[in-house]
């Protein structure tokens, strides 16, 4: 904790002098980004919007890592259940009672389908993960790209974009007039399941066992290559869930630039989180805090808002624990086998 | 010029910075490191030698500059997994959001406009044909270091069993920082050669996916450099034959989504047993 700390006050400090560089004011930019962030009503709930869409991909790599798997395509999951979402949205149009859920599973199916893939060449074939999801997070861009423009072009639809979908299907708000919608609620109690099922049921357990040990679990019977790809497609449906509420809740469609990259800054959450659900929801308002601050800092203090991305993969390199060295390691070798 | 040589300059143009990329790649995961920050170290290159060549007037200058910043992103993640004990998965996803968050904050602060730079003094058509063909010589250069010096059998060696190269006494965390500066130098130059040679000016993402498409190219290259060449000129004519095929009715994003399509397949093993060094990826601790 301390030394998060440390690692916290050393990133603000890069920031301030990248602010210094720009001919910007340091003081005057983080102002203007928590102003831009938690200045009022209106911007706390867009931290919140920020918060859910973070959430989601987070929790998903954390599920992934903790069965010791490097889930690098949550963005790509993210992509194909927003896809999904929007691809069926724009088509149904019935009342929200049927639709939403609809809608929240096709999406949470197209990211498990898509985690699947990299799943199965893990499971069947000892295929590195890594380099699957790194591939599929591309795929999955031109895939949307195409159907969206291509074959499945909604009438009435501008550029690479379905059709708006109907009031009906809009996900409720929790603020009137706001993007606050009840997927913050949704992604809240998903971190609280997690929690639970890694904590107290035998599913979970044989998760961290894969992860942490996985010499010793396959020792004790647990099926590595089944493990993975269960992990992978759930790890996928949590990424695919948060691309359907963007779809549903923020956007009302899907536009192929939904996500601004929200699958690896969730790396970056996730592991200033511990890959623990409820300190993720923390860090996910932290890392939203930013989303979110960045445009009123480009705007109010002349900083570009990209110092964000630098200091948020400064972030990721500063953070990445020891401990993931031990299980990688282990699991590897076991792998190798 | 018949059609056919236009397609085959073409296919080597585009080539040209894959190969780099390849290169990169297959010195790092030699030596033991899995570098998926190739795709940051041709950003970082790209940006670096523009933002240079405005600066000085001089394209040459603006080429090392770009080496040279390819090179430390290299380092950066050489000393994150050898020197930190960082994973080397979640620093190389680190290092590409910085190495794109960086050279957009950079444009805008030295050119003081997002999305592109200003035009600026470039290499020119000798200066490309020099990188291009420079691309085959590192390619049989790296061949005959890796396959004939005492320097090729210790990177190989850290990649295959780190532990057998520090009993000889070499400390194989030093081996892979040696691989990893290469490397990033290597991929800088690509990067050098997408913004200085093809063109005159940096844009943000015209990197366009070309450090994961060096990543399937290795694992199809079976981590050889002259198999990754070999991919990288595949992918390269690929991307040629984009151009010939626009009005065919043949989806562009179809043809763009090969190389990495390819890339899971080898990933199955059906192209023949595909077989990464031993220690790729892996860190090596003292114990």
């Amino acid at each position: 904790m301390i030394r998060g700390l440390w690692i916290g006050f050393g990133l603000a400090v890069v920031a301030a002098a990248a602010m210094l560089l720009a001919g910007a004011n340091p003081l005057l930019g983080f102002w203007a980004l928590f102003r831009g962030a938690l200045g009022g009503e209106r911007q706390i709930s867009e931290t919140l919007v920020q918060t859910t869409s973070l959430l989601f991909p987070s929790l998903a790599v954390a599920f992934a890592f903790r069965a010791g798997l490097f889930n690098i395509g949550a963005e790509g999951q993210l992509v194909i259940g927003g896809l999904a979402a929007g691809v069926i949205g724009a088509r149904l149009d019935t009342s929200g009672l049927i639709s939403i859920p609809i809608l929240l599973v096709a999406g949470a199916a197209g990211g498990a389908a898509w985690g699947s893939i990299a799943g199965i060449l893990r499971a069947r074939f000892g295929g590195n993960e890594v380099i699957a999801t790194l591939m599929l997070n591309i795929i999955a861009a031109l895939l949307a790209n195409y159907l969206v423009v291509g074959p499945l072009h909604s009438p009435g639809a501008a550029g690479a974009e379905t059709a708006e979908l109907p009031h009906s299907s809009w996900l409720p708000t929790l603020l009137p007039d706001t993007r606050l919608t009840v997927a913050l609620l949704i992604a809240l109690a998903l971190a609280f399941v997690l929690r639970w099922v890694f904590d107290r049921t035998v599913f979970g357990y044989e998760l961290r066992a894969a992860g942490d040990a996985p010499e010793a679990a396959r020792r004790a019977g647990i099926d590595l290559a089944k493990t993975a790809f269960v992990a992978m497609a759930l790890s996928g449906a949590m990424a695919g869930l948060g691309g359907a509420t963007i779809v549903t809740g923020v956007l009302h469609r899907f536009n192929v630039s939904l996500s601004p990259g929200y699958g690896f800054i969730a790396i970056a959450v996730a592991l200033v989180g511990d890959l623990d659900p409820l300190k993720i929801i923390i860090a996910s308002f932290a890392f939203g805090i930013l989303q979110s601050g960045a445009l009123t800092m480009q705007a109010l203090a002349h900083v570009p808002k990209d110092v964000v991305s630098f200091v948020e993969g400064l972030a990721i390199v500063a953070l990445a624990a020891r401990r993931f060295v031990a299980g990688r390691k282990q699991m590897t070798a076991v792998a190798q086998e | 010029m018949s059609a056919f040589q236009d397609f085959v300059v073409l296919s080597l143009v585009k080539a040209a910075p894959l190969i780099y990329a390849a290169l990169a790649g297959v010195i790092c995961e030699r030596a033991g490191i899995l570098n998926i920050a190739l795709e940051g170290q041709l950003t970082v290159g790209a940006f670096a030698a523009v933002a240079v060549s405005f600066a000085t007037g001089n394209p040459v200058v603006g080429l090392l500059a770009g080496v040279a910043a390819g090179a430390l992103v290299g380092l950066l993640l050489g000393v994150a997994a050898t020197r930190f004990g960082v994973d080397q998965i979640v620093a190389g996803t680190g290092i590409n959001l910085l190495a794109l968050g960086g050279a957009a904050f950079g444009l805008t602060v030295v050119f003081g406009q997002p999305g592109a730079s200003a035009e600026v003094p470039a290499l020119g058509v000798t200066g490309e044909r020099i990188i291009v063909i420079g691309a085959f010589v590192a390619a049989v250069l790296l061949h005959l270091g890796l396959y004939r010096t005492p320097w090729g059998l210790r990177t190989r060696a850290s990649g295959e069993n780190p532990r057998a190269v520090h009993s000889a006494g070499i400390d194989p965390r030093n081996v892979r920082l040696v691989a990893t500066l290469l490397g990033g130098a290597l991929a800088g130059l690509g990067g050098v050669y997408l913004s200085l040679a093809e063109l005159d000016l940096y844009s943000d993402g015209m990197t366009a996916g070309r450090g994961f498409i060096a990543l399937a190219a290795v694992i199809f290259g079976r981590w050889t450099p002259l198999g990754a060449t070999g991919a990288a000129l595949g992918f390269g004519a690929l991307a040629a034959l984009q151009f010939v095929l626009q009005r065919s009715g043949v989806p562009s994003e179809f043809m763009q989504a090969l190389p990495y399509l390819a890339a899971l397949a080898a990933l199955t093993g059906i192209a023949g047993r595909a077989r990464a060094p031993q220690a790729d990826g892996v860190p090596y601790a003292e114990v």
